[in-house]
């Protein structure tokens, strides 16, 4: 849930339990202000009565006076009484229904009988006017309250600005982009504290990276020398006489450990080239030649072990990427396929509509399906892992990621398949749509 | 022939003379930028071995000036860095070849040489060992004046060892000598075997002398 609709969901509790709290108060309050009104003027009109009985002289005359006037009810009685005032309900011939009344009882004597003289008000007006008070009462609350939303819908919009700002800012934050971002200052103290508290963050990480990957790259540069140091006093060692052939197999040994190392130097540079993205120029790289001139190149490796290469390409298009990475993240794969092969193998490449994907066959159970383009993970014990640098894959998913290409791997009853999704946004399609080969 | 080796690394500058002493050549050495330069305003050389990374000055500075004065000089610079950019701008400013290290000095060696005969022996590049001739232009072998019709991996194979006879090449240097960046990837060597399996009898049945030697499966040198 929002920040803004939980803060609106609060208010809107409040108001309605204040709704539902001040309405039959209202009512109730309104009612008794209003019966305390009609109360008091009956009890004035009462006092009035009795002030002015003097002027009734006759039984004639008062008979006359109750009856000419509806509101009052003149009886003779015997038992004085005290005032009281009551509610009633009287049926009304006028409006055939019901109708509330509010009524005075009270005694007064005229020519010596004791007469019980009963007042009444009509409270149907009072209704009404309750009724008109509370509607508009309510109709109050429910501008002041929509109102009070609505005001708090766009204030706190302008006043959360700099949050979501921030918040899209960390969102689209990438380590290995650089991205300048822009906060904008705020007029409120905690969205500056926090943008600048977020840029910190931002800009101390990206110098650890930064470091870090800086380091790995000076590592790799300056590791070149030594080798190549190593490598030339190896090569002016197998020069010397007489060599014996323990020597000459002692050399050798070494001779295989450097280009050993120097590999993995040179994979652990190109994955922080990769990542550095120094390889910027793109060209537009048409896939199925692509494939064809990599499967000429491996062929003698692929025939050494006596593999079958089936290319099935139903499909060719064409990738904007860069050459050199392009012809890697391939050759990866391909050499993965040879290496990783049985003897008399095969190898089946094939192209779909946004798709590459390279099957094998090797070793007859599956390989981790994500650990595998870990780096310096290394399946144990399958023929030819023992000279893997444990890189190969890494640099491909790097790439891939680079390009936003998804690679996937599964297996299927003795074959490996590695598939490289393109999106298909990227992707021209080639004017000749090259026949199954 | 003279060569000027520009590099700072004194171990692997002695390497580097060492090696290539044994091939008559004259080798003087300059440490750094200011060496360099008052070497190449008073010498000339046939080849310049140039590293880019030098302590006082960008390698790339003398090679600009080189060829702004005219320098006839055969250059090939070396580079930690196996950049493109770097190798595109190196050929760019007129080096004759490129070179990342770590290199094999036998593929130095072999640079070094083609270099040189580029620039000198224009039309008689012909490399002669008794009966065997081996046409560096028209890029083909005969033995007792009668061709020997060799693969193009088996050619480079021989010019390779013939460019660093009389030394042990060692397996991994041919193996990047004939595939460059597939080496990295395969480390089978089955396919030299072959090639050389293939050469060698090639080489004999045309009625040559058994030049290639393998010694102790570490590499092979080519005897003369």
């Amino acid at each position: 849930m929002r920040l803004n609709n939980k803060t609106i969901r609060n208010y809107l509790f409040f108001s309605s339990v204040i709704f539902i709290l001040t309405i039959p108060v209202f009512y109730v309050v309104v009612r008794r202000v209003l019966l305390n009104a009609v109360d008091h003027s009956l009890k004035i009109q009462l006092q009035e009565i009795r002030s002015n009985l003097n002027e009734i002289h006759s039984q004639q005359e008062l008979s006359a006076w109750s009856r000419l006037d509806k509101d009052i009810a003149l009886s003779p009685t015997d038992r004085p009484a005290k005032d009281r005032l009551y509610s009633v309900n009287h049926f009304s011939p006028k409006h055939r229904e019901q109708e509330p009344f509010r009524e005075i009882a009270g005694n007064i004597t005229v020519e010596g009988q004791l007469y019980q003289l009963i007042i009444r008000s009509s409270l149907i007006e009072n209704e009404d006017l309750l009724g008109s008070i509370l509607s508009v009462q309510i109709g109050m609350l429910i501008i002041l309250t929509g109102g009070m939303l609505w005001i708090n819908q766009r204030v706190s919009k302008r006043l959360w600005q700099p949050f979501y700002v921030a918040l899209r800012n960390m969102q689209t934050f990438e380590l290995n982009k650089h991205t300048d971002l822009s906060f904008k200052t705020s007029t409120t103290d905690e969205f500056n504290e926090l943008n600048k508290a977020i840029q910190n963050l931002f800009s101390r990480s990206s110098e650890l990276y930064l470091q870090q990957k800086e380091f790995t790259e000076n590592a790799s540069h300056e590791m070149q020398t030594p080798l190549a140091i190593f490598q030339s006093k190896l090569e002016l060692l197998m020069q010397t006489t007489p060599i014996s052939e323990e020597q000459a197999n002692l050399i050798n040994t070494l001779d295989e450990t450097n280009r050993r190392i120097i590999k993995l130097n040179k994979s652990l540079l190109l994955l922080t080239k990769i990542e550095n993205n120094q390889y910027q120029t793109i060209e537009k790289i048409e896939i199925v030649p692509l494939c064809q001139r990599l499967i000429q190149q491996f062929l003698v490796h692929a025939e050494s072990k006596r593999l079958i290469i089936h290319q099935r390409f139903e499909e060719s298009f064409t990738l904007p990427v860069n050459s050199t990475l392009i012809e890697i993240l391939l050759g990866n794969l391909l050499s993965n396929a040879i290496r990783y092969n049985r003897e008399n193998g095969e190898i089946v490449i094939s192209t779909a509509k946004n798709s590459l994907t390279i099957e094998n066959t090797g070793a007859f159970s599956p390989l981790h399906p994500e650990r595998i383009f870990d780096r310096f993970h290394k399946q144990t014990g399958s023929a030819g892992s023992e000279d893997s640098t444990g890189l190969g894959l890494a640099i491909v998913k790097n790439i891939c990621t680079l390009y936003g290409y998804k690679i996937s791997y599964s297996f299927d009853n003795g074959w490996h398949f590695f598939r490289v999704y393109f999106p298909s946004r990227i992707l021209t399609e080639s004017k000749n749509t090259l026949a199954a080969q | 022939m003279k060569i000027l080796i520009v590099e700072d690394e004194q171990e692997l500058m002695k390497s580097m003379v060492s090696y290539l002493r044994s091939e008559n050549f004259l080798c003087e050495e300059a440490p750094d930028y200011k060496t360099a330069r008052q070497k190449i305003e008073m010498f000339s050389y046939d080849c310049i071995l140039l590293d880019v990374t030098l302590p006082d000055e960008n390698g790339f500075l003398l090679l600009k000036e080189l060829k702004e004065n005219q320098k006839t000089d055969g250059i090939i610079v070396i580079s930690a860095k196996n950049s493109i950019q770097d190798r595109i701008m190196g050929l760019n400013l007129g080096a004759d070849d490129y070179l990342t290290k770590p290199f094999h000095l036998s593929e130095l060696n072999a640079r070094i040489l083609a270099v040189i005969r580029r620039r000198h022996f224009q039309g008689q590049q012909v490399l002669v060992f008794n009966e065997l001739v081996i046409d560096l232009a028209a890029k083909t072998v005969s033995v007792n004046n009668k061709p020997v019709d060799l693969t193009r991996k088996e050619y480079d194979l021989l010019i390779y060892l013939a460019y660093n006879k009389n030394r042990v090449v060692s397996k991994n240097a041919i193996a990047e000598h004939l595939s460059g960046d597939e080496a990295e990837i395969f480390s089978n060597y089955d396919f030299i075997y072959s090639h050389m399996k293939n050469l060698k009898k090639k080489l004999q049945q045309a009625g040559s002398k058994e030049y290639i030697r393998s010694i102790y499966g570490m590499g092979y040198k080519f005897e003369f």
